[in-house]
């Protein structure tokens, strides 16, 4: 009795026919079980084709080693519960037992604890009856819709209204101004989240020039000296303390900032040439922009 | 897997065990039975196999074979059946501590 033989045509037509995969194969024919069982020149050979191959798969286990070195090999029980796998298959099996034979573990040979455990058969021509319980049906949670596809939009909206407001009121601001649709503030929010400002020099990003402000530690400024009496008409309460002065500062900036902006230009001049905003004696002139 | 993918493979099993010696015809002819030919054979087969068994004077799992071929098996006969030949001889040869029914 040829067992080997029989075996060799048999996993080889499977392969051949797709009857079965190298999956197939190396679910019983596992690595573990490749380690003991086949010879050192064999693994040489297979450790050359996967270092050499782009994809290592069982498809190139299975060439490499080929099927006739697998089934001298390897087990034969080992073997065996590989083509019980795939025969079963082929018949639509769906159990263990195919009604003949069940495969338990074989007594004589010393590596059955290697034998893989048979994966679940997938029953291509019986099916399993797999109750299908329905769940109930639970009433969906209901999420308020947004109202706005933008709802910072909203918050931005309405500080623009507030301005335009305002600007109307002083007489600085246009009837056009006041009824434009707003403009989208999207880039506006992604310039100050992405901090690419942060990473660039900010003469390089922005027109603006540092703000007093960035100097809370310094002698504070008062903004009313400042901004003489064009803003006399929002001019905050004094300061209880020097460490309130800061936050005055804040408060204004964040209540009409475009009117502190074009105070502040009005000041670049002073401002550059101010001794006290010199931080370092180094010259920029050549650096390179 | 399709039909006839899985009729050559049986037809290869069948074979190579036949080949193999790993069953006898009288081991396929315990699985399929006279009652599986009778029912699962064409009738143009049924009647070669009894003409050639007519003209031998005996009827034999080996003459069966010749004309019941496993290529014939796999065509006609039930997969499971075939199986369950193969599965058998299997236990015989050891390679399960298989309980054959």
């Amino acid at each position: 009795m040829n067992l080997k033989g029989f075996f060799v045509t048999a996993l080889s037509s499977a392969l051949e026919l797709d009857i079965a995969t190298p999956d197939d194969v190396l679910r019983h024919v596992t690595p573990d079980v490749l380690s003991i069982h086949l010879p050192r020149p064999l693994w040489a050979r297979l450790l050359t084709a996967c270092l050499g191959a782009p994809r290592v798969d069982a498809q190139l286990v299975v060439e490499t080693v080929g099927v006739p070195n697998l089934c001298e090999h390897v087990p034969q029980p080992i073997i065996w519960a590989c083509l019980q796998e795939i025969g079963r298959r082929a018949i639509g099996a769906d159990g263990e037992s195919d009604g003949v034979v069940a495969l338990v573990h074989d007594r004589k040979a010393p590596s059955a604890p290697l034998i893989a455990p048979s994966p679940p058969i997938v029953a291509t021509g019986t099916p399993v009856a797999t109750p299908v319980i329905a769940a109930p049906a639970l009433p969906a949670p209901t999420i308020p819709r947004p109202t706005t596809a933008n709802p910072l939009g909203d918050l931005v909206n309405e500080l623009e209204h507030d301005q335009d407001r305002d600007r109307s009121a002083t007489g600085n601001g246009t009837a056009g101004n006041a009824s434009r649709a707003r403009t989208p503030t999207s880039q506006r929010f992604r310039q100050s989240q992405t901090g690419i400002g942060r990473l660039a020099p900010t003469s390089l990003t922005s027109p603006r020039r540092p703000q007093a402000a960035a100097s809370p530690s310094a002698t504070p400024v008062s903004l009313p000296s400042v901004l003489g009496g064009r803003s006399s008409d929002k001019t905050p309460p004094p300061p209880a303390d020097p460490a309130d002065t800061f936050e005055v500062v804040t408060e204004m900036g964040k209540d009409d900032w475009k009117n502190a902006l074009a105070v502040e230009d009005e000041q670049l001049v002073d401002w550059q040439a101010s001794d006290e905003t010199i931080t370092t004696a180094d010259d920029f002139t050549g650096r390179k922009r | 897997m399709t039909k006839d993918q899985r009729q050559q493979w049986f037809a290869r099993v069948m074979e190579s065990g036949l080949e193999n010696q790993v069953f006898a015809p009288s081991d396929v002819l315990a699985h399929a039975t006279p009652d599986v030919l009778a029912n699962n054979l064409p009738p143009d087969l049924l009647s070669k196999v009894l003409t050639a068994s007519l003209a031998a004077g005996s009827m034999t799992p080996e003459r069966v074979l010749e004309t019941i071929t496993p290529d014939v098996m796999s065509r006609h006969l039930p997969h499971d059946v075939l199986w369950a030949c193969i599965a058998a001889a299997a236990a015989r040869a050891g390679v399960t501590n298989a309980v054959v029914s």
